[in-house]
């Protein structure tokens, strides 16, 4: 009888979907996350990662030639690292502005292929923060 | 004048205070009287919002910077548009225009409905008296846009991007679609609590879900369509947060006005339903939380600020309060049919909502995974576009495909033979398509090719839908072709508007395709005199201007753009700074093309010596998506428009309900 089988079919269309969120959650804890650090937690990791930091002088050189340098420090401590990178910067970056520079660190310093500037808290009042 | 938004607020508060006290109270004892004064409260709540609104309105049209509000998002240069649409430029002024939706909304939807019952409604008013006094709560007690402060010489002037005439526009529309989809969920609950669990309350909110829906789709494409031309890094949906925190309530709401028809058709799927409008609505409070907390980086988080404990407790509530009452009521959601076969109408509707809902758990699943990571393993990570698109294929392309499928397949059960013979044309035309793609050379993106070719077969199967239909009608009677087909859609107004709707979400599938899989991105510096090329068209920059404005400096990188001989156009990308605010913005130009692709020129870096860093995309089809936006919202109001016929069919039948009751 139709009506007595058709609930095992509903069962069936529930687990595909349950099966597909076990293997979304295997694809999201096994690979294509980028971990958020802050400048002293850079040291001694490997591959691509993002660094959330306050950009401090000395800022040179040219983004779309050899490379825009800066430093990083952390937002609220003393970490930092050197930053080089190449591509379209943000129009918001200058000293004293929090960026998220993504890339990777080689001899010691960092080699970013993504700048984005977070947005000054205009939005919400300061005195909020 | 504070105090009076300050008193305005106070009494808004008071009375959802008193719609959910005396509504609830009401609506438990069955006290009509009570009940009805608490509708009333909520009319009234209305009111004194309204009153709040405008005295805000006021001190921005007035430059009063005594108000902390307007001295912060507001200076005396800012135009007088923008001055008044800071309105919803910040935090509080964001949360009034909520509360004032909220209660605007709350007031229409117990006046107008009737369809519901009265002990449906009853229940109703409570829920909204409760939504409403959260907001009113946190405007008068954690967050008031009617804080003062000793009176400043000028304001600190409104974040350059938000000076924008989508600003206007954009923010009001998803706040529309937002705080909509309060409706729905408070008449299910409505409908859960006075144990009325037929079909009369998804009849009743049947237009609200749709409008809110339209509002928050149209919404979203303006904000798109404002990053593409305003934040100027050449696309138009990013993957952050705070642009997935409207798409998630959408899809939810896609899934929600699907499922529904299947409740209203066949009597089933309603603890499904029950679910879905309950997952809208929580996140649309979500999106509205992760908007306002910071709590996730983004380029719209624009900072930590107080509110965000009060929304996550809320949505806890609202989220254990629908579950329990789900729950207890089980027993009352029993369906009334089965399923009886996977190929039928209610299979594919089935299938359309498990894949909606499993593309907003994704998208929901990369939002919150960077606090996930962090509770876990004490590391913050977060997910990036590959992780978004590889889902958008594997459940967006489906979706599309079914689109096609679904509106052809026979209720309850379908012949496999008689399915071969509907699907003939459509999938003709789309192997058609499919093998001259291939012979262009679309083959480039695999995806691209897959997308194309389910669009065409999608378009072939509406327009042999309409096709059908119109020589029905043109047979019954002596109607000429386009009075045929006008009758067909007056007629079948939910149907035929689906369809269009239909389409638009296929336009917008090509233009997403097109733009971003086929297009092409040049950089180069050039110093005045000096070309670059692009797609077959050379760039000659021919130097700088720069303008004084009001309240910003702006220069220009003159480029002209040449196909062989022949000038195309004069663009003029560039960078806007402005003064009071201190920042810098990117202007770009955009040659539209509407059949071929736009040219879309980016100054990336003005150098001192004269000369720029251009950086210039050819996108293909992309103005398909804002063409989708006016099909959508076209096929949304066919769908929504009044029908008398509809009403008196409803009217019957629910008479009809009541007397067997």
């Amino acid at each position: 009888v139709p009506s007595k089988r058709s609930p095992a079919r509903l069962v069936v269309a529930l687990s595909i979907a349950a099966a597909l969120a076990v293997f979304l959650l295997y694809t999201s804890i096994a690979g294509g996350t980028t971990p958020s650090l802050k400048p002293s937690q850079l040291a001694g990791h490997q591959g691509t990662v993002s660094v959330a930091g306050r950009v401090v002088a000395p800022i040179g050189g040219d983004a779309h030639v050899n490379g825009l340098r800066f430093g990083l420090r952390d937002v609220e401590g003393a970490g930092r690292v050197r930053v080089v990178f190449r591509g379209s910067v943000p129009d918001l970056f200058r000293k004293g502005r929090d960026v998220v520079a993504t890339g990777r660190l080689e001899n010691g310093v960092f080699v970013a292929s993504e700048l984005s500037t977070k947005c000054p808290s205009k939005y919400a009042p300061k005195r909020d923060a | 004048m504070p105090d009076l938004g300050r008193a305005a607020l106070v009494t808004a508060l008071a009375l959802l205070v008193y719609a959910l006290v005396a509504g609830g109270y009401a609506a438990w004892r069955g006290r009509r009287r009570l009940a009805l004064s608490a509708q009333n409260a909520l009319l009234g709540a209305f009111g004194a919002a309204v009153v709040a609104s405008v005295v805000l309105l006021a001190a921005l049209a007035r430059h009063d910077f005594s108000f902390q509000y307007v001295a912060d998002h507001t200076s005396r240069e800012l135009p007088l548009g923008y001055t008044l649409t800071a309105f919803w430029g910040g935090q509080e002024g964001s949360l009034l225009l909520w509360l004032l939706i909220l209660t605007g909304y709350s007031a229409a939807a117990v006046a107008l409905n009737r369809h519901a019952g009265r002990d449906v409604v009853a229940w109703v008013v409570p829920v909204l008296g409760l939504v409403g006094t959260f907001f009113a709560v946190v405007l008068v007690f954690v967050s008031s846009p009617f804080a003062t402060q000793q009176a400043a010489a000028d304001g600190a002037g409104l974040n350059p991007s938000l000076q924008n005439p989508y600003m206007a526009i954009h923010p009001p529309m998803l706040y529309l679609g937002y705080v909509g989809l309060t409706i729905p969920f408070a008449f299910a609950m409505g409908a859960l609590l006075s144990r009325r669990t037929d079909e009369r309350w998804i009849v009743a909110t049947r237009r609200w879900t749709l409008a809110a829906w339209t509002f928050l789709g149209v919404g979203q494409l303006l904000g798109a369509h404002w990053a593409y031309v305003e934040i100027g890094w050449g696309g138009y949906y990013a993957w952050d947060p705070v642009e997935n925190a409207a798409l998630m309530p959408w899809l939810a709401a896609t899934a929600f006005l699907h499922s529904v028809m299947i409740q209203e058709k066949r009597g089933m799927l309603k603890v499904w339903n029950m679910v879905l409008v309950g997952l809208a609505f929580c996140l649309s409070l979500f999106g509205t939380f992760l908007t306002r907390s910071g709590v996730i980086q983004s380029i719209h988080s624009f900072s930590v600020s107080s509110i965000g404990g009060w929304f996550l407790g809320f949505i806890c509530l609202i989220v254990a309060g629908t579950t329990v009452l789900i729950l207890s009521r089980l027993p009352l959601l029993r369906a009334r049919t089965r399923l009886e076969s996977l190929v039928s109408r209610e299979a594919t509707f089935l299938y359309n909502n498990l894949l909606l809902v499993a593309l907003t758990l994704t998208i929901l699943w990369g939002v919150v995974f960077p606090l996930l990571s962090e509770a876990v393993r004490g590391e913050t990570s977060t997910v990036s576009k590959p992780y978004y698109n590889f889902f958008l294929h594997s459940f967006g392309l489906p979706l599309l495909l079914l689109m096609g499928i679904g509106p052809l397949v026979a209720w309850r059960r379908a012949s496999l033979r008689a399915l071969g013979k509907t699907f003939l044309w459509p999938l003709g035309a789309s192997m058609v398509a499919g093998v001259a793609l291939l012979a262009a050379g679309a083959g480039s993106s695999r995806v691209g090719v897959i997308a194309y070719t389910f669009s065409v077969f999608v378009l072939a199967s509406i327009a042999l839908e309409f096709l059908r239909g119109t020589r029905a009608r043109k047979a019954l009677g002596t109607e000429s072709w386009p009075g045929a087909l006008s009758s067909l859609v007056a007629r079948n107004r939910r149907r035929y508007g689906g369809y269009i709707v239909h389409a638009s979400v296929v336009f917008l599938a090509i233009g997403v395709a097109g733009s971003s899989a086929y297009q092409t991105v040049r950089e180069q510096r050039l110093a005045p005199g000096e070309t670059m090329t692009v797609a077959g068209k050379t760039l000659l920059f021919r130097g700088f201007e720069t303008m004084r404005k009001p309240n910003h400096e702006a220069i220009r990188a003159v480029v002209d753009v040449y196909r062989g001989g022949d000038r195309l156009a004069r663009l003029r990308p560039g960078k806007n700074d402005y003064f009071a605010e201190e920042q810098i913005s990117n202007e770009v130009a955009i040659r539209r093309d509407y059949l071929g692709g736009d040219l879309f020129l980016i100054a990336d870096q003005v150098n001192a010596n004269g000369t720029v860093d251009l950086k210039a995309l050819e996108k293909p089809l992309v103005n398909l998506i804002w063409f989708a936006g006016f099909v959508f919202l076209a096929g949304s109001l066919i769908a929504m428009w009044p029908d008398a016929r509809e009403e008196r069919r409803l009217a019957e039948r629910y008479a009809g309900a009541v007397a067997r009751a």
